[in-house]
């Protein structure tokens, strides 16, 4: 009974989240669910709030009202519990954030060290086997900044998964990056939704949403606008929003 | 006095002035730089009281004359009931006043560091204190090199203030050497030249030490 109650509990749960920026308001009455295995991917047009939600949910952002549950518990407020908490989420962010002043490696082990207290040797171990999985194993002794961005933001996918986390958020993963280096990462991304990894994406890589995602979010001026399965979203949008949305980047 | 005259009968109170000096500076920036990081921790902690006493600290120590601060040592301690030797009243001066300086290097070397970072490694899950540990004070402290090494320099000239208490021989600085030469027989301004060539020359080793420190540690961005 409890097995399938917990199946039944979302990943990641968002409930009349409000926030604001002094006058600004930024997230508008967000209710939004992830389940297991789902790929969920947010859209919308710059400021439309995407990125500040998808940083709410491991509290990079505070929220004014409303909840925010992980696996049914709700968000701790800071401390050692917050930090735990961050621990079982992965994050990508668009600027990488590679630690500079550390090899990829040990970028690679310094949370599963540290946080998770591997030792040294499984966690090095662990990590080579995942810079495999993305493709940087040969990069695993340099500097981030003698990496292309490209290998960057895959071993910063490879930190993230090194905590085994519940789910993965990226924040616009592939905004930064040369236009010949986006298709290895979404590559990377696309082999771990195959796999069952929960995901919640902010991205504006349209052909990436339409293949990858359970659900499509459009978002705009703050608010939830439509909330659709991708096939029917970029084909028929029930909003006018989404619609101009879509004809605007076509062109 | 001429300088052959000078060297032969003070040269042994210079070099051993001189390496005197070299201690103070060695013993005092090791403890000017321990209680500046520390400082910059609690300025930067999350507790309130704890970020106002780091701030207040570096306030009165880096605004206050290394000579006064010497005074109240020597005259005001005793009346505390806190009596210290005139050699560690010089050596805690020459750790405070620069203390406040290595502080606020800290501070600036932590405004490089790039704010991702820092969100990338609290989405991790690290602790406040892992965080300061291994990505805060590590790249502050790789990319203050240079104004660090301008601070054991620092250091080194406020070691002078052992010039202002009565040490005994075997204890002076080289700017005390001087007093204690001149207080003896005409040294005059070669007297003062002769300890002003080891403070350039020992300036000279400490900032092509710093240099290369720099350049084996300075992080690429």
């Amino acid at each position: 009974m409890t097995q399938i109650q917990s199946r039944d509990v979302p990943v990641i749960e968002l409930r009349h989240v409000d926030k604001h920026y002094g006058d600004l308001h930024v997230l508008k009455d967000i209710s939004l669910s992830v389940g297991k295995g789902e790929v969920v991917v947010i859209i919308g047009p710059s400021g439309s709030g995407k990125s500040t939600l998808c940083r709410t949910v491991n509290r990079l952002e505070t929220i004014d009202s409303g909840e925010i549950l992980i696996e049914g518990v709700p968000l701790p407020q800071d401390g050692r519990q917050l930090a735990a908490l961050r621990s079982r989420i992965g994050m990508v962010f668009q600027s990488f954030n590679l630690f500079s002043h550390m090899t990829v490696l040990d970028n690679m082990i310094l949370a599963p060290t540290g946080v998770l207290k591997l030792n040294r040797k499984a966690a090095k171990d662990e990590a080579m086997a995942l810079l495999d999985r993305v493709g940087v194993a040969d990069q695993a002794h340099k500097l981030p900044a003698q990496l292309s961005g490209g290998q960057q933001q895959r071993a910063a996918i490879a930190r993230a998964l090194a905590m085994h986390p519940r789910a993965m958020l990226f924040d616009e993963p592939t905004s930064a990056l040369d236009p010949e280096m986006i298709g290895e990462v979404l590559n990377v991304m696309t082999e771990l939704a195959a796999d069952g990894m929960t995901m919640l994406i902010v991205t504006h890589e349209m052909n990436f949403a339409r293949r990858v995602a359970s659900r499509v979010i459009f978002m705009d001026g703050g608010s939830i606008v439509e909330e659709n399965t991708p096939e029917a979203f970029f084909t028929q949008p029930r909003s006018q929003r989404a619609l101009d949305f879509l004809q605007s980047i076509r062109n | 006095m001429s300088l052959s005259a000078l060297l032969s009968e003070y040269g042994d109170l210079y070099l051993r002035a001189l390496l005197n000096t070299w201690r103070l500076t060695a013993l005092c920036f090791a403890g000017a730089f321990a209680i500046g990081v520390a400082i910059t921790v609690l300025r930067v902690c999350p507790v309130k009281p704890l970020r106002v006493f780091g701030d207040f600290f570096v306030q009165v120590f880096r605004n206050i004359p290394g000579a006064a601060l010497l005074i109240l040592l020597v005259y005001a301690l005793p009346r505390l009931r806190v009596l210290l030797s005139y050699e560690m009243c010089v050596i805690v001066a020459s750790v405070l006043i620069p203390s406040a300086f290595c502080s606020e290097h800290l501070m600036s070397g932590m405004n490089t560091i790039s704010p991702g970072e820092i969100e990338a490694a609290r989405a991790l899950g690290l602790t406040f204190t892992q965080l300061i540990g291994r990505i805060v004070i590590p790249q502050a402290l790789r990319s203050t090199v240079l104004p660090m090494t301008s601070l054991v320099v620092g250091t080194m000239l406020t070691t002078a203030l052992g010039s202002q208490v009565p040490l005994r021989p075997n204890q002076l600085e080289l700017t005390g050497a001087v007093n204690y030469i001149n207080s003896r027989a005409v040294g005059g301004i070669l007297a003062f030249a002769i300890s002003a060539a080891l403070y350039v020359a020992t300036a000279l080793v400490i900032g092509w030490v710093g240099g290369r420190i720099d350049r084996k540690v300075r992080i690429l961005r």
